[in-house]
């Protein structure tokens, strides 16, 4: 039997090979993704290994569970916890050192890094078994006064920066001129990720940073004899409250298990398009194992006659998509190492390098990869080889070809029907309900529609290809009506081939939804929300507005009102919730929060709160008062004084004099301001960015600037989804080719006869050619279909959230249709070339 | 009555290459008379379909001419052979001769479809008249019985008026009424339309419809029969076995 299913391979190399492309390209993005990650983290827990050699304790402020969005949130502690520290019997050295943000200015006076890594400051520990870093023969030294500072050797090379060059830095205020003193090393490392690191003496970090008198965190080196974990539990109780000490292995731990989540992202990413791609190419496989098995319907039928059971005939079946399954299984984790060495690369190009290092294969990887690619293939081929061991052993003597057993169509209605309510109710429960895990939901929702609507799509075909096809006989006559009935002739051949192809186009049509809704969402947001002139907001991630610029902002004669917001997180009663910080005495006119100006004043009277409306779950009634905690760990009581409903600024207002309780750096994620009276808004704009001369990271936007932006930012990430799910698009035009190749050879004999009455090779190639068109656009229209709905279905679960408006774009559904016309004349070339150049003698031969 | 519709001159066709090769036609030369029916008989590899193939513009000699009227295929390209069996030749063949997606009428008018040619609309009547389809002509292919579909076959053939009509064992695969009603309506189409027709067959019975029967073996013509008779070609082909 071995032998047969072989023999069975070796006799069409192309179907093979395009069958394969679509394993290979699932397998790829399964083990790439796995090689990309855990390559990734080993090369960090290397380097974290290496820098952090001789520290065995670290001392330092309790991490809080909350982050803000637009600065980090640095936490420090008393200078004096130092010298206790260092006073513990054990301790045989213990340093200080003092970190932060500091954002470094190019040569070109912009700002390094954008909104990519991190931008580090840190104070020299004067140490050689404490400090990471190193300064190699050549690169000068370590920052020993005011004005000195060290830079990491990958920053100083990728900016041109030499020791004793001049250095624009910028903290909370203005830039800052300093002096490069020397280029450090991470160990062997020039560069951590990409990161820009700039290195100042201890008090001058300290002064930069804002930081007088505290410092951030304690390195310890233990004495002889003394484990980590002993001198931990020394330590401790010399240490102040919300200060804690860690070994140095759980403080690696703890950074790799940071460095992994920040990667997850990325990780999950690659494998959604993973299994995007494994579910389209496990449509394309089925597809083809069902017409390789009608097409070899007399040859398994004479096996059947001459002894094979059913059974064998399945099993042969099955073993013909295991070896397959094997080969391009190995072929993608192959392709999957080299999918992750492009996408280092990828990364290195946009200024994310990683350590060197090898890559890191774990058995892990080749197997999953293997039993996903073996797993799909046969269980895609099951259904097909089932169907193969039904064909009577009579078949083998009789002319006609058993026409495929057709379920009735009511059946295949109901069932059709049955599994798309049921994947709508998936999504429903994903989208609507607060539940753990509902992108699962979501996500098993949106395949079982798409199953739903492949069950039903054999019933649509003949329909709707009849209808989009209508102009073909009348432009290209004989081909024309051809190629529209043969769409018809095997409509479910037609449809899951189709179905493959609306799956990549339902993710790209529910992408382009998703951002159109989100574009016009952000332009009605600002109409009704942002009635400002002007916004002034930080051009990276790391870095705010600071309050020094917005009281020059609120002094220039050409601006009138000026207000400043923050975006951030507080606790209360345990429960982490997204709140923004504004002057409530200032806000009126430049935002809208939707809260009234009595609201406003007892806000600004009591330091009181205000809670949003909208939200459902947990609305505190007005006259509430509980502890609110700042991510700094500062903890004052607030009382709920009045209500908001403008749903962009989270579930409370606080005002920015309690955010700046206990914060050494302030700065704001927005300012919002107004031309002053008599001043246009072009004149208001030109003196903004006249003040914002010494802060490089400023940018300065009229509410329409802010729009297109966020409306390129939109496009930016829809063009690398939307190329991402072009892989999905191009493994369905594949089996479009696969389709009508395995087709063509079904219909050798009347393409012969085609030829014989008189058809030229052009017009067979044309009939092929609006065949394929016709399935294309078929896929399309189901895709666009199922895409409008999933669009429509997560706008509509995400309209609390501020996705307000859903909006189609309809030229775009224009193009994609268009693009699947292009990609149907594609997938035609070769079976069209090979129908064409049939030999009409051989194929009208009679046996 | 004496004018030739196809002339084969020297026909050499050899199939393979080296050891392997297969002379099918070993310089056969013959005359068909245009408004005749003559029938090619002979043993399985005889070379009667080769013949029948080369003449109709479907395979190539490797040496020698065929004369299509005044035409000399070997000189045609690919193109141009697809136009001339679309203009002058019709087809019947043993199966499969018809698309299954069109109706048989589609079927019928399939050629001039192909050619964007517009049928004439009473020798199109006049041909369905006489194949008796009437009221099958909106039925598929899979609708039909297997005479009912041979007479699509024909009745497509004749509706281009072409020059002459192959057919290759067009009653083979049906029961003996559908294959002589099929018969009949050929031997018809010679007599009242003057159509000229080429047949390949093994079947005695069959050949008897023919005015003339052309027996091959081994790639020669050896022997003919003129009016013949089922009984008098069943003797020929004897003597020629033996």
């Amino acid at each position: 039997m071995l032998k047969v299913a072989l023999s069975g391979l070796r006799t069409n190399k192309v179907r093979l090979a395009l069958t394969s492309f679509a394993i290979v390209i699932g397998v790829a993005f399964v083990s790439g993704s796995f090689v990309f990650t855990d390559t990734i983290n080993a090369r960090f827990d290397a380097l974290l290994g290496d820098i952090s050699a001789g520290t065995d304790v670290y001392v330092r402020a309790m991490d809080p569970e909350f982050g803000n969005d637009f600065g980090q949130i640095l936490l420090s502690m008393p200078e004096e916890t130092l010298a206790d520290v260092a006073a513990v019997d054990g301790v045989a050295e213990a340093r200080a050192s003092i970190d932060g943000i500091a954002q470094v200015i190019g040569k070109d006076g912009e700002p390094l890094g954008g909104q990519g890594p991190p931008t580090l400051a840190t104070s020299w520990v004067d140490s050689p078994r404490l400090s990471p870093l190193r300064f190699k023969d050549g690169n000068g030294g370590p920052p020993v006064g005011p004005g000195e500072v060290a830079l990491d050797v990958g920053t100083a090379e990728a900016n041109e920066f030499a020791v004793g060059d001049e250095i624009g830095i910028q903290f909370n205020g203005p830039v800052e001129t300093f002096t490069v003193v020397g280029l450090a090393s991470f160990g062997e490392e020039d560069n951590l990720a990409g990161a820009t690191l700039t290195i100042f003496e201890f008090s001058e970090a300290q002064r930069l940073l804002d930081l007088e008198g505290r410092i951030s965190s304690i390195a310890v080196a233990a004495a002889d004899g003394v484990t980590p974990e002993q001198l931990v539990e020394r330590i401790e109780p010399v240490l102040p409250d919300d200060v804690i000490a860690i070994t140095v292995d759980e403080s690696n731990a703890e950074q790799s298990a940071e460095i992994s989540e920040a990667l997850g992202f990325l990780t999950i990413g690659l494998l959604a398009f993973a299994a995007i791609a494994v579910f389209v190419g496990a449509f394309i496989i089925s597809n083809t194992f069902r017409i390789i098995v009608a097409q070899r319907t007399r040859e398994l039928a004479l096996l059947r006659a001459i002894g094979a059971t059913g059974g064998q005939v399945t099993r042969m079946v099955v073993l013909e998509a295991l070896v397959i399954a094997a080969i391009s299984s190995i072929i993608g984790v192959v392709v999957g190492v080299l999918l992750a060495v492009g996408l280092q690369s990828l990364l290195r190009a946009i200024g994310a390098g990683l350590p060197d290092g090898p890559l890191t294969i774990l058995p892990r990887t080749v197997i999953i990869g293997i039993a996903v690619g073996v797993i799909v293939t046969v269980v895609s081929a099951l259904l097909p080889a089932r169907k193969a061991a039904r064909i009577p052993p009579i078949a083998a003597m009789t002319e006609v070809l058993s026409a495929p057993t057709r379920r009735s169509l009511t059946t295949r209605a109901a069932w059709g029907i049955a599994v798309f309510l049921l994947g709508a109710a998936s999504l429903g429960v994903g989208l609507f309900l607060s539940i753990d895990n509902a992108i699962w939901f979501v996500a098993l929702g949106a395949l079982t529609i798409f199953i739903g609507i492949s069950i039903l799509a054999p019933l649509a075909a003949g329909p709707i290809t009849s209808v989009i096809g209508w102009p073909l006989p009348r432009l290209f006559g004989v081909p024309g009506t051809l190629a529209q009935n043969n769409t018809r002739r095997q409509p479910r051949r037609t449809a899951s081939t189709a179905s493959a192809l609306m799956i990549g186009v339902a993710l790209v049509v529910f992408v382009a939804i998703f951002g159109a809704s989100i574009s016009a969402s952000v332009a009605v947001a600002l109409e009704d929300v942002f009635p400002a002139d002007l916004s002034i907001s930080s051009t990276n991630f790391t870095t705010g507005v600071s309050p020094q610029f917005t009281e020059e902002l609120r002094a220039s004669p050409e601006i009138g009102q000026v207000t400043a917001l923050g975006f951030t997180q507080v606790r209360i009663e345990d429960e982490v919730q997204p709140v923004t910080a504004i002057d409530p005495r200032t806000v009126s006119g430049l935002v809208s929060l939707g809260a009234s100006d009595q609201d406003l004043e007892r806000m600004a009277a009591d330091d009181g709160l205000l809670v949003n409306r909208a939200t459902d779950d947990w609305e505190p009634e007005v006259g509430a008062t509980f502890d609110v905690e700042l991510p700094n760990g500062a903890i004052a009581p607030g009382t709920v004084v009045g209500t908001f409903d403008a749903d962009q600024f989270g579930r409370f207002l606080i005002t920015r004099d309690r955010y700046a309780t206990g914060l050494e750096t302030l700065t704001d994620s927005l300012v919002a301001a107004n031309a002053a009276e008599g001043v246009s808004l072009a004149e208001a704009q030109a003196a903004a960015e006249a003040l914002a001369e010494p802060y490089p990271n400023l940018q300065i936007q009229t509410t329409s600037e802010v729009l297109a932006d966020a409306e390129q930012q939109i496009d930016q990430l829809l063009a690398i989804f939307s190329s991402l799910l072009g892989l999905a698009i191009i493994i369905a035009v594949l089996g479009i080719t696969n389709t009508l190749a395995l087709s063509i050879i079904e219909r050798t004999r009347e393409i012969g006869l085609l030829r014989a009455v008189g058809m030229v090779r052009r017009q067979v190639r044309r009939m092929i050619r609006w065949e394929a068109v016709l399935i294309a656009i078929f896929g399309a229209l189901m895709g666009i279909g199922a895409g409008i709905l999933l669009g429509w279905a997560v706008v509509r679960a995400l309209a609390d959230q501020g996705l307000g408006t859903f909006s189609i774009p309809f030229g775009q559904l224009v193009v994609y249709i268009l693009i699947a016309a292009i990609a149907g004349v594609i997938a035609a070339i070769y079976p069209a070339r090979k129908a064409a150049q049939l030999n009409v003698l051989e194929a009208i031969a009679y046996e | 009555m004496t004018a030739t519709a196809v002339r084969v001159s020297d026909a050499v066709k050899t199939y393979g290459s080296g050891d392997a090769a297969v002379t099918a036609l070993k310089g056969v030369t013959a005359d068909f008379a245009a408004g005749a029916f003559t029938a090619i008989m002979g043993p399985s590899g005889s070379g009667k379909s080769t013949l029948l193939h080369c003449m109709a513009g479907l395979d190539s000699l490797n040496s020698g001419t065929v004369h299509l009227g005044d035409t000399e295929l070997g000189s045609l390209s690919d193109r141009d052979l697809t136009v001339l069996r679309r203009e002058q030749v019709g087809f019947v063949f043993q199966a499969f001769n018809l698309v299954a997606t069109l109706s048989a009428e589609d079927n019928i008018l399939l050629p001039l479809a192909i050619a964007g040619a517009k049928p004439d609309d009473a020798w199109y009547r006049e041909v369905v008249d006489a194949v008796g389809l009437g009221d099958r002509l909106t039925h598929r292919p899979s609708e039909l019985s297997g005479g009912q579909q041979q007479r699509v076959a024909a009745a497509r053939a004749l509706v281009t008026r072409p020059a002459i009509v192959f057919a290759d064992e067009p009653s083979g695969n049906l029961d003996s009424k559908s294959g002589a009603e099929l018969l009949g309506f050929m031997r018809h189409a010679v007599d009242e339309f003057e159509q000229t027709i080429v047949m390949v067959t093994h079947d005695p019975f069959a050949a008897s419809h023919a005015d003339r029967v052309v027996f091959l073996d081994d790639g020669n013509i050896v022997h003919e029969l003129l009016d013949p008779d089922a009984e008098g070609i069943l003797d020929t082909m004897k003597q020629l076995g033996e």
